[in-house]
This record gives structure tokens, C-alpha cells and sequence, in this order.
């Protein structure tokens, strides 16, 4: 493209149009369009399930349109396939990842692009150097010889942008990139963005956090329930009204805080409690009722912290006492017996039965507790669990036998969620709880925790999210290098605190 | 109902049109039966492919294949192989797989043999009397083994197929340095009897055998242990984080298979009183195509106890029915290779149509130019 002549409107390099799909005769798309203009980010926006990864799948050929045409490049296509769309430079940054756990880091950036590129033979030393360029570009600090199936969430992610990162792409769609990265990750991707951008990159971005869409994309599309609300330059919108016409509401992310019962005996206390390699001494206590945020930068410590509390990677030292009992957690089952529960960071591998339904997902952990006189499982008390999160939890499928794989990010977390309601913890730990959900539903998901709370539940919330523990906690540990440095509370506990205190 | 339906009824054919609509119902509950998502596309399929097996041999020689005699025969045969495949399948569950199992049968056949016999010699009538004792001791051998297994899987963390590879051997082993490779003859009398009846000219072996597959269902879907065998197959990450003691569950799973493969050397012994250390070696691989076949998922999760009754039944029907038309066991085993690979291509054809359009139907490459294009179109 040599002319430069910005009066007639820019063309598209690739267009979906009039696209439509459904699955099983449940619309997911209905008759939706989209431009991506070389130089230009576009965003896509929508609560979950509304069907931004499925338009996603279809532009990269990895799902068929039921109706509707792809223009890559002015050639009209009625469904691409999968390899055509990455020789054709589309890029993608799939939301559950796509990597192969059982390479190393290094492989997965590369060999994706090696294999498009129709190479037949591979050769270990071409991998690194490539690997090596585009994490110098990030300033990343990922280790290339380990393997992607030992990560956590957040260096998946990063591995899963650096391969798309790595190929020469004209297109790059990015569905939810930033779910586990910090602030520091986040600006450097978005520096890049920027940089790709002046390359005359065409890019797609797709996030629940409204900052970033508004801080990063020039064109912005809202999506409601696999339709297409309304398109316009970013710089027509601002979170109100994005959130608006996401969910056809106003949505109150205000801070809402129960009064605590001082008095009463402390749910969950923590003393001095240390594990090599990961934090040092934290003492902390929680109230019955008391939601705790806990945020740091990733591994800081905090994840670590909590798994030690679940039984997952047990303390050197310290005590923990329930109920002012102490109690040794060595393994999970101690944990669970002590009645603390766990929402993992990891919810796809670690939370949840994929190819299970929904309804034995939620009954997964909570099983010895449905037994009846016999020995059996009572059907009828499993029924009424699953219906009350079913329905309760308002988890959005046709019904409870659906499979969890089928299901949108944000029910997803409700499934997991549900599964640990089910158990009545007195303290439910949760790591990440609303990464990736959308914002109506971040709300109604911090409402249950806070009425589960008002129950005299005892809530502690990790995350990074600082609107979100704003909007919730009545407390906030911030942990930096492994020590618990500030406990922020009343006043305190704004956005510009969490983040300056998280970071400084 | 089509409106032809309607037409038609102005004929006047009420009794044609009352089958057709009887047709049309069964038609789809048939299909509605078969579409269940799941491990119940295990029985689906196999209600499909037993029918099949039984018209085709009932067509080819109905003289031989539907007699009496060969009707019985399947019966009686049927549940030693079915309680091991059924035992296969709780394993394979957990994403597992013992194939140690025809060595625990073995092994608890000759423990009943052999002390049988060895009362018998000095007391007859006492080692008959205690044949329940006797029996069940056998049993307890077969748990036994199971148990190692399953020590070995979860406490060991060693690999299911490697741990029960070994465990096969020693087990096989041990047998044929007691026995000093010949066969035993003697079990006790209660064991014949329990061979030869038959309710309702139904042989009871095979009632034995539907109970014991009711039994296993209701563990696998009625009982904590069930789903959590479930579970650790689907995913055992995840399993770990739902706090199902993981160790506990595999030590169980293996034990249950143990115990029922104790049971099978039981009736190996009620169908004929001689227990040798290389009785069915056949059946090793037999009852993982039987579990496979009956919509047990090999990488765990999932799995039907009907599905593998069924697919039990179908392959004896095919073993008997290749002996009514003269076909020899070498054709046998073809056959069941065979019929493991279609039902695995029907398998994936009708789930790549629901969820994989593209695998079925591959995308020309967008590149082509039209007149490739048109050479490539089928
Ligand atoms: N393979 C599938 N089978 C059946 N239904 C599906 C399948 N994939 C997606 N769906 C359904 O299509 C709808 C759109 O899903 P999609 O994943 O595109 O949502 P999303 O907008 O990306 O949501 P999120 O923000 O949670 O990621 C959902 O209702 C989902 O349950
Ligand atoms: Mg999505």
C-alpha cells in the first residue's frame, strides 16, 4: 500500500461480515460485522458469553460460520481454515491459550510459525534466538527452556502473546490478554500495541477491563447477547456507557462494606507463618463476615500464601488457627476438613471437570456430604444443591447437564464457585475470582460474596484488580518480595493507594 | 406427525397407520437414545451393533446360531469375560488400566482349587461344607491383588499400565510355580451346581452376572466413590483441588477390580473345575476392546456399565456366531479388530459432526485457484 491519502476511508485488511452461528440451534452470533484497518485497534466489548470468542474463532478459520463472508484482503471467503488465516498473517491470542504444556517455552513462540511456514525439518538452534528477540522486545523475563505445562497462568499468557507476537502478522486478535498480568505487564504490552500499530498492524483486543479498552483502542465494538449494540470511535465512549451497553443497565461499581462484629472470635488467624523460596512471616487475622483482599505484583508471594492456607504447598512454619483451633494443614483434605476453601487461579486445569456438566462440577467437592444412610449419594439432595447454584448463581446455560466446556469465562468462575458454596466453607479463599468476567457479572459475582458474607462466611480475595477490592474489602494485605508490607483499611482503600503501595 | 400421515388416514388404514405411528415413536426413541450425550453413546451404539450381530448370524445359519445349545453357550461364557471387562472398565475410569486381571482371576482360581483339594483329601464332605469359606477366600486373593496394585499406582506413583504389567507377571508367575504349570482339578461341589442352574432356563451364571453389573453401576453413579473415580479420571488436577484424596480413591479402584476379578476366577471354576495359570490368556486384550467398545473413554472420565454388557454380548455373539458358520478363532480376532476400528470411525464421524464440521469435510485451501479447486471437489 503506497498511498497515503487519508480522505477516503481507510480499507480494511480484514472484514467480517454479516457473519451468524449458532450451536445447537442456541444463536451465538446473529448477523454480525467487523473491520479490522490496518494501524488501528479495534476492541471488542460484551458480557460473557455474548460471543466475542466464537467471532473470534470464525475470523481464524478455527470455527464455521453458519451464515456470512470473511474479506482478508479484498478476496472474499465464505469460512477460512485454520492454516490459510496464519499464512494469510492473521495472528491469534486464543483466551484459553492453545499452547502445547509438554514444549518448552521457547517451542511453543516458534513452532507455530515454523510449521505454517510449511518447514519440514526443525532445528532446535533457530528457536532460541527468535524466542530470545521477542522477549527483549516485551522485556520479559520468562525462562525459554522450561516447559509451558509448569507455568502459571500469567507466564502462559505471556507465552501465548510472545508466539503471536513472534510471526511478521498483519493481523493480531487478542481475546482477553491481559486476564493475569499486572499493571507493569500490561503497560508494556500495551507499548507494543502501540509500536505494532505504527507497523500498520491490524489488531482486535478483547477485555472486561474498561481502562484498558478506553486506554488502548481507537475503534470500539459492543456486543449483547450475540448481537451487534452499537460501533463508533473509542473516543465517543467512556466506562459508563460502554458498561451501558454492555448490559443494558447502569452498573453500580461502588464500595460496599458490611459492619464487622470486632468482638466476635477471629474466623481464620495466621501467625508468623513461612515457606522458602516464597513468603516470610505473615501474620494476618480475619473476622467472621470480614471480606480480606489480598493483592501484590505476580510473585510477590501472594498465590503462595494462599495455597499454603488450602493444604497445597504446605508452610515450613508458623500456625494457623480456624475458629481459634489450631489446626495443621499438611494436605488439601486438612484444609477441607478445617472447612476452608479454595476458588484456584487456574480455573480451567485446576477448578473445574471441562468434560463433566455443570451439575457434577458443582457437586464435585461437597460429595461426602450428600451420602445417605446407605452409603449411597441421595439423589434428591444432590438435585437441590444443584438447582440452588444452578439458579441461585445464575449460571447461564440451556440446563445443568451442559458441559462445563461449553460454557463462557464468567460461568465458568460461577461453577467453581458454586462447587465451594456447596461445601458451607467458613472461609472461602479466591484467587482471582472475576478475572475475566465481565463487569455486570463481577458485580453480581462481589454481591454474592458479599451476602455470603453477611452469612458469616469469611471471604479472602486475591487479586490484582484494584476497582474490584475497592468495591469490596473491608481490608487489603498487600504483599511485596514475600512479606506482608501494608494492611490498608477504611479510607485507605482507594485505587491510587492499592496500586502506588502494590508497585512502590 | 408428517402431514402424508394425515392423508393417509382418509384410507381408512387405521391399523397400518397405528404401526407406522408406533414405528415413528420407537423410530425416535431410538434416536433420542442414541444421541444421549455421553458415556450413554456407549450402550447407544452397542444396542446398534449387538442387533446387527444377532440378525446377520441368525440369517447366515439360523439352524446352529439359534439353537438352544448355542443360545445357552453364549450365556454361560459371556459373564466371566463381561465381570473382567466390567472390572477393566472401573479402572480405566480413573485413566488407569490393569492388566493384571486375567492373572488375579487365574490366581484366585487355583487358591479355591487348591484348598478344596487339599481338604478334600483328608475330608470330602467338610471341604464341600466349606465351600462358601473356600469361595470367598479366593476372593479375598483376588482383592489382595488388586490392592497391591493399587498400593503400587497410588502410593508408589508408579504408572498403572508399567505397575500392572509387573504385577501380571508376578502374579502369573507365582501361579505357575505353584501349580507346576499343569492344571488343577477339584473345586467345591457348590461351584458345579451354581454352573449348571439356570432360572427360567436362564443360565444363573448370567444372572451372577447382570447383578454384579447393577452393583457396579450403582457404585459408579450412586456412591461418593463412584463420582470421584469419575472425577480423577476426568481431571486429576482438578480433582486434587476438589479435595478427593486421590490415593484413596485409586487404592479403592484398584481393589474393586481385584475383587471382581476374583469373582471372574470363581466362575471360571463353575463352569469347568480345573484351574490352570494360563486359562484365558486371550482375554487380556479382549476386555479392553469390551471397555473401549462399550464407551469406556481409555484416557478416563467416562464410561457405561450397560455399554459393556452390551459390547460383551455383542462380541460373544460374534465369537459363536463365527463358529456357526465355520469360521475359525484366528477370524475371530480379525473380526474384533474390525470391529473396534468401525465403531471408532462412527465414533469420531458422528462427533466430528456435532462439534469438528472441518474434520469431516476439509476446507479446500483458500489459495487454490478455481480450476484446482474443481480438481479437488470430490
Ligand atoms: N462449542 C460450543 N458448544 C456449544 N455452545 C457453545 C460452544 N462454544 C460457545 N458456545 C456458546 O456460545 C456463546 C458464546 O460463547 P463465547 O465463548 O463466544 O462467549 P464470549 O463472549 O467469548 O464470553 P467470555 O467473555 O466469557 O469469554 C455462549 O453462550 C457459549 O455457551
Ligand atoms: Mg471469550
Amino acid at each position: 500500500m503506497t498511498s497515503m491519502t487519508t480522505s477516503q476511508p481507510p480499507t480494511p485488511f480484514v472484514s467480517a461480515r454479516g457473519i451468524s452461528k449458532s450451536f445447537g440451534g442456541v444463536p451465538a452470533l446473529v448477523n454480525v460485522s467487523i473491520d479490522l484497518i490496518p494501524g488501528e485497534v479495534h476492541c471488542l466489548a460484551g458480557e460473557n458469553g455474548c460471543g466475542k470468542s466464537t467471532l473470534i474463532k470464525i475470523i481464524s478459520g478455527a470455527e464455521r460460520p453458519d451464515s456470512g463472508e470473511i474479506v482478508i484482503d479484498g478476496v472474499s471467503h465464505a469460512q477460512i481454515n485454520a492454516h490459510a488465516a496464519i499464512q494469510g498473517g492473521i495472528q491469534v491470542i486464543y483466551q484459553d491459550f492453545s499452547l502445547f504444556p509438554n514444549l518448552t517455552v521457547a517451542e511453543n513462540i516458534v513452532l507455530t510459525a515454523e510449521v505454517a511456514s510449511g518447514r519440514r525439518l526443525y532445528s532446535p538452534g533457530s528457536v532460541l534466538p527468535k524466542a530470545k528477540a521477542i522477549l527483549q522486545e516485551l522485556e520479559l523475563d520468562l525462562d525459554l527452556d522450561r516447559e509451558v505445562g509448569d507455568l502459571s497462568v500469567a507466564d502462559k499468557q505471556l507465552t501465548a502473546i510472545c508466539r503471536a507476537l513472534v510471526n511478521d502478522a498483519r493481523a493480531i486478535i487478542m481475546d482477553e490478554p491481559t486476564t493475569a498480568l499486572t499493571h507493569t505487564e500490561v503497560s508494556r504490552l500495551f507499548a507494543l500495541v502501540e509500536r505494532l500499530r505504527a507497523r500498520g498492524v491490524a489488531l482486535l483486543f478483547v477485555s472486561h477491563k474498561l481502562e484498558e479498552v478506553l486506554a488502548v483502542s481507537q475503534r470500539l465494538t459492543i456486543m449483547r447477547s450475540g448481537r451487534q449494540v452499537v460501533s463508533g470511535p473509542t473516543s465517543e465512549f467512556d466506562q459508563r456507557s460502554i458498561s451501558r451497553h454492555m448490559t443494558g443497565r447502569e452498573v453500580d461499581e461502588s464500595r460496599v462494606v458490611s459492619d464487622l462484629d470486632l468482638t466476635a472470635p477471629l474466623a481464620l488467624e495466621v501467625s508468623k507463618l513461612s515457606l522458602a523460596g516464597a513468603y516470610r512471616d505473615v501474620s494476618f487475622g480475619l473476622h467472621r463476615g470480614e471480606i480480606l483482599g489480598v493483592t501484590g505484583l505476580l510473585g510477590s508471594g501472594r498465590t503462595e500464601i494462599a495455597e499454603s492456607l488450602f493444604g497445597v504447598t504446605p508452610a515450613d512454619e508458623g500456625e494457623i488457627r480456624v475458629g481459634g483451633k489450631l489446626v495443621p494443614i499438611r494436605t488439601i483434605q486438612d484444609a477441607v476438613t478445617a472447612r476452608i476453601g479454595y476458588v484456584p487461579e487456574d480455573r480451567l486445569s485446576q477448578g473445574l471437570f471441562l468434560e463433566k456438566s455443570i451439575a457434577d462440577n458443582i457437586v464435585a467437592a461437597s460429595l461426602e456430604s450428600h451420602r445417605t444412610r446407605w452409603g449411597t449419594l441421595s439423589r434428591a439432595g444432590i438435585a437441590t444443591t444443584i438447582k440452588q447454584y444452578f439458579v441461585g448463581l445464575k449460571i447461564n446455560a440451556p440446563n445443568a447437564q451442559a458441559p462445563v466446556r461449553t460454557l463462557s469465562g464468567g460461568n465458568a468462575q460461577r461453577v467453581v464457585l458454586a462447587k465451594w458454596l456447596a461445601t458451607a466453607p467458613t472461609v472461602l479463599m479466591l484467587n482471582g475470582p472475576t478475572v475475566g468476567v465481565d463487569i455486570g457479572s463481577k458485580e453480581e459475582i462481589l454481591e454474592l460474596l458479599r451476602v455470603e458474607a453477611a452469612k458469616g462466611m469469611s471471604v479472602i480475595v486475591i487479586s490484582d484488580d484494584a476497582p474490584e477490592l475497592v468495591a469490596a474489602c473491608h481490608r487489603v494485605l498487600v504483599i511485596k518480595q514475600g512479606r506482608l508490607t501494608h494492611t490498608l483499611e477504611g479510607d485507605q482503600i482507594t485505587v491510587d493507594t492499592i496500586q502506588e503501595r502494590m508497585s512502590a | 406427525m408428517s402431514p402424508d400421515t394425515k392423508v393417509r388416514n382418509e384410507v381408512s388404514q387405521t391399523n397400518a397407520n397405528s404401526l407406522r405411528q408406533f414405528n415413528h415413536q420407537l423410530g425416535s426413541w431410538t434416536r433420542q437414545f442414541v444421541r444421549r450425550p455421553g458415556a450413554n453413546r456407549g450402550a447407544g451404539r452397542m444396542v446398534v451393533a449387538l442387533l446387527l450381530a444377532v440378525t446377520l448370524f441368525a440369517i447366515l445359519n439360523p439352524r446352529v446360531f439359534l439353537s438352544p445349545i448355542n443360545l445357552q453357550n453364549i450365556a454361560v461364557a459371556a459373564p466371566e469375560i463381561g465381570i473382567i471387562a466390567i472390572a477393566m472398565m472401573v479402572v480405566m475410569l480413573t485413566g488407569g488400566i490393569d492388566l493384571s486381571l486375567v492373572a488375579i482371576a487365574n490366581f484366585s482360581a487355583i487358591t479355591i482349587s487348591t484348598l478344596h483339594t487339599a481338604i478334600a483329601t483328608t475330608d470330602p464332605d467338610l471341604a464341600n461344607n466349606l465351600g462358601v469359606v473356600i469361595v470367598l477366600a479366593g476372593i479375598a486373593v483376588g482383592m489382595l491383588g488388586g490392592a497391591f496394585n493399587g498400593f503400587l499406582v497410588s502410593v508408589v506413583g508408579i504408572t498403572p499400565i508399567l505397575a500392572t504389567l509387573a504385577t501380571m507377571q508376578i502374579y502369573n508367575g507365582i501361579a505357575i510355580v505353584w501349580t507346576g504349570g499343569s492344571t488343577l482339578y477339584g473345586a467345591p461341589a457348590m461351584l458345579g451346581a451354581i454352573g449348571q442352574a439356570a432360572v427360567a432356563n436362564v443360565p444363573l451364571l448370567f444372572i451372577i452376572f447382570l447383578v454384579v453389573a447393577v452393583l457396579v453401576a450403582i457404585l459408579v453413579n450412586r456412591t461418593a466413590l463412584g463420582r470421584m473415580i469419575q472425577l480423577e479420571g476426568a481431571n486429576p488436577v482438578a480433582a486434587q483441588y476438589s479435595a478427593i484424596p486421590r490415593r484413596a480413591v485409586l487404592l479403592k479402584t484398584y481393589t474393586v477390580g481385584g475383587l471382581l476379578a476374583g469373582l471372574a476366577g470363581v466362575l471360571f471354576l463353575a463352569r469347568n473345575p480345573t484351574a490352570s495359570a494360563d486359562y484365558g490368556s486371550s482375554y487380556v486384550l479382549l476386555v479392553i476392546v469390551i471397555a473401549v467398545l462399550g464407551g469406556t473413554n481409555p484416557t478416563g472420565g467416562f464410561a457405561s456399565v450397560f455399554g459393556v454388557v452390551l459390547a460383551t454380548l455383542t462380541l460373544q455373539v460374534v465369537s459363536s456366531g463365527f463358529t456357526a458358520i465355520r469360521l475359525s478363532s484366528y477370524e475371530y480376532a480379525i473380526a474384533q479388530g474390525v470391529i473396534l476400528i468401525t465403531v471408532m470411525i462412527f465414533d469420531s464421524v458422528s462427533s466430528s459432526r456435532t462439534k469438528r464440521p472441518k474434520k469431516l469435510d476439509p476446507q479446500l485451501p483458500s489459495e487454490a485457484s478455481p480450476t484446482e479447486a474443481a480438481l479437488l471437489r470430490p
